[in-house]
């Protein structure tokens, strides 16, 4: 008798669906997407709109200021974006920051969670985390402003304990930290570290902390040093945290902007003038606000930045 | 000495367990000086000091006489009197700034609304309901975080905006601020959630809790550490975002602090250092004010699976 009520239950749940599946899968939609709703707007809105709405630019000549309407010109603009030595050049100045920038905000940062993960001290292993997390509380172009006083000739303290103070160098050999071609890079790239510094470390120590402390307890039954246990161990599991951080990294230091108008605005004989800036300049700056092609050279700087990550991908993919 | 903690066989015998105890640990074979311990803190402390310095060094600023504020040397000549007198010129004496600075705060306050709402919402869908083309949404999500959006769609956004007559309306950047969060809030609540167990939810729902109930009654209690790390991310990117304030307003009483700020100049002819440096004060102060208040469960927040993301 049970068993048979059983089946007879098992069957009347199965009958119950029989209404068309499309129905069903109306209803799923209906219960569910109302949640994704402003997700939605805001993604398509106001992100893949604007970069569709780029794209379709890059093949006209639209102008912003020359009143007229833009004709559709095919691939012009993209012939003359790969022959634009000024492009090139600020690919190139873009790329150089990002060979100084990335290794410094993976290292330092994971230098620093592995000797605050040994900190016993519970006062002192919150103050330092909460004093490394100040900057990453402080917007992104307020701290473009700080260092760019901080590395002032005329008011800023580094200047001022290299020359008055330390007497290293003199009012005409001091440091130009923003305008010497060869130290912009590293200018900014210190600004950068300070800014990240916390908020990497934060990814660190969580990485950290995920480790089974009793394979180190096992490494040290066994003799290892300190140094051995870091390559054999910590190094391994943060591996992962390192990879995804790389490309993450490389991705945002190709594509700053703010840093580079901030320090340095619109002068393309300085390194801060990038290929952002420079299709910045092209779609808002002087001339005729020549907007077709400025998206046409923020789609080739996209594309090539979405190659070298998808070969990053490839190279980084796990192997297990 | 100790006589209540003298251990029954010992009875007799003067020593007591803790002296044992001490004992044991002053065998234990240990360095005279722990050079680890001293490196490691020196260094760490290094790294404290070059946060805390440059923050100093500005607030010293702030408190400078006129004259001594063109000067680079560190500590002035003369404090301003009285002490606070640069803050208050700034708050007196420019409308544009006190302007600007409330439509830093409006701007900031609706994409923290807009942000949180959406991220509590669409993580909540992507973890705990049974969405169709949950993997499509999460990847396009992750794909626009390795896409260069803010420099590739600036010409797109301005013409949408420019459509929908946004442009020169400080409270328009809510949308392209939220666009620009949005990814990355989802991808913090969807960590926060998958660290909620979906039995919690499955005995809601034999209850007979509709989802919004559920979402609201009994999951965000659980998950409030990680909405504050929601709000504070987007707080910080809507309070200090520059590129979009700079392009999509025209006027100056539109614009937000950062973007005064960062195209001041100082001395002759601009703001005098001492007061941009009080101005750069109060512009970083709203941030650091939810930090200190925030900060305990923001932590908390980053551990409960934030940085999973």
């Amino acid at each position: 008798m049970a068993t048979v009520q059983a089946t007879a239950t098992r069957a009347t749940l199965d009958a119950r669906p029989t209404r068309p599946a499309w129905v069903r899968s109306l209803w799923s939609f209906a219960r569910t997407y109302p949640y994704l709703l402003p997700a939605i707007v805001f993604f398509v809105g106001w992100q893949v709109l604007p970069i569709v709405s780029a794209a379709r630019l890059s093949f006209t000549d639209d102008r912003f200021l020359d009143q007229l309407s833009a004709n559709f010109i095919g691939l012009d603009n993209y012939r003359r974006v790969i022959r634009d030595e000024l492009f090139w050049r600020g690919v190139l100045r873009a790329f150089t920051f990002t060979c100084i920038f990335v290794p410094g905000m993976i290292l330092i940062p994971m230098l620093i969670a592995v000797l605050l993960d040994r900190v016993e001290n519970g006062f002192l292993s919150t103050f330092y985390r909460i004093v490394l997390l100040i900057p990453s509380m402080i917007p992104a172009p307020l701290i473009i402003i700080l260092w760019v006083w901080l590395y002032n000739n005329y008011i800023g303290p580094i200047n001022f304990i290299l020359v008055d103070v330390l007497g290293i160098y003199d009012i005409r050999s001091q440091p130009q930290w923003l305008v010497d071609p060869k130290l912009t890079f590293l200018s900014i790239a210190v600004m950068e570290w300070w800014w990240g510094l916390g908020y990497h470390t934060m990814f660190f120590l969580a990485g950290l902390a995920a480790i089974p402390k009793d394979l180190f307890a096992a490494a040290r039954i066994d003799g290892a040093s300190e140094w051995r246990m870091f390559w054999s161990i910590t190094w391994f599991r943060l591996l992962p945290i390192i990879l995804v951080l790389m490309v993450v990294r490389f991705g945002s230091a190709m594509a700053v902007i703010d840093e580079y108008i901030i320090a340095g605005g619109f002068d393309r004989s300085r390194s801060t003038y990038t290929w952002t800036v420079y299709m910045y300049d092209t779609a808002f700056g002087g001339g005729d606000q020549f907007r077709g092609y400025a998206a046409a050279i923020g789609w080739v700087g996209a594309l090539m930045m979405l190659i070298v990550v998808c070969f990053m991908f490839w190279l980084f993919r796990s192997r297990d | 000495m100790a006589t209540s903690n003298v251990a029954p066989s010992f009875q007799g015998s003067p020593v007591s367990q803790r002296s044992v105890r001490e004992i044991a640990d002053a065998w234990q074979p240990r360095r005279s000086i722990r050079w680890g311990l001293i490196a490691r803190h020196s260094i760490l402390m290094l790294f404290s000091l070059s946060v805390l310095l440059p923050l100093a060094w500005v607030v010293i600023r702030s408190l400078v006489s006129l004259p001594d504020g063109t000067q680079n040397e560190i500590l002035p000549q003369n404090w301003v009197s009285p002490l606070f007198e640069h803050y208050q010129w700034v708050l007196e004496k420019r409308p544009d700034v006190r302007a600007n600075f409330w439509n830093s705060v409006l701007v900031a306050c609706l994409t923290v609304v807009a942000s949180t709402i959406t991220a509590v919402l669409g993580g909540y869908a992507l973890v705990h309901l049974p969405t169709p083309f949950k993997g499509v949404i999460s990847a396009a999500l992750v794909a626009s975080l390795f896409f260069p959006t803010r420099v590739t769609a600036i010409t797109g956004i301005f013409e949408i905006q420019d459509r929908l007559g946004f442009i020169n309306k400080t409270w328009a950047l809510v949308f392209p601020y939220t666009a620009l969060n949005v990814a990355i809030c989802i991808f913090i609540m969807r960590g926060v959630f998958q660290g909620v167990s979906s039995e919690i939810l499955q005995a809601a729902h034999v209850d007979g809790a509709s989802s919004l109930r559920t979402l609201i009654g009994i999951v965000l209690p659980i998950i409030k550490n990680g909405v504050v790390v929601v709000i504070i991310v987007s707080f910080v990117a809507a309070w200090g975002e520059f590129l979009l304030a700079l392009t999509l307003m025209n006027d100056a009483d539109q614009r937000t602090l950062p973007v005064f700020i960062g195209t001041v100049t100082g001395g002759v002819g601009g703001l005098l250092w001492p007061r941009i440096a009080a101005l750069y004060i109060m512009a970083i102060l709203p941030g650091l004010v939810v930090f200190a208040v925030a900060q305990r469960w923001y932590t908390k927040g980053l551990q409960e699976g934030a940085l999973k993301a």
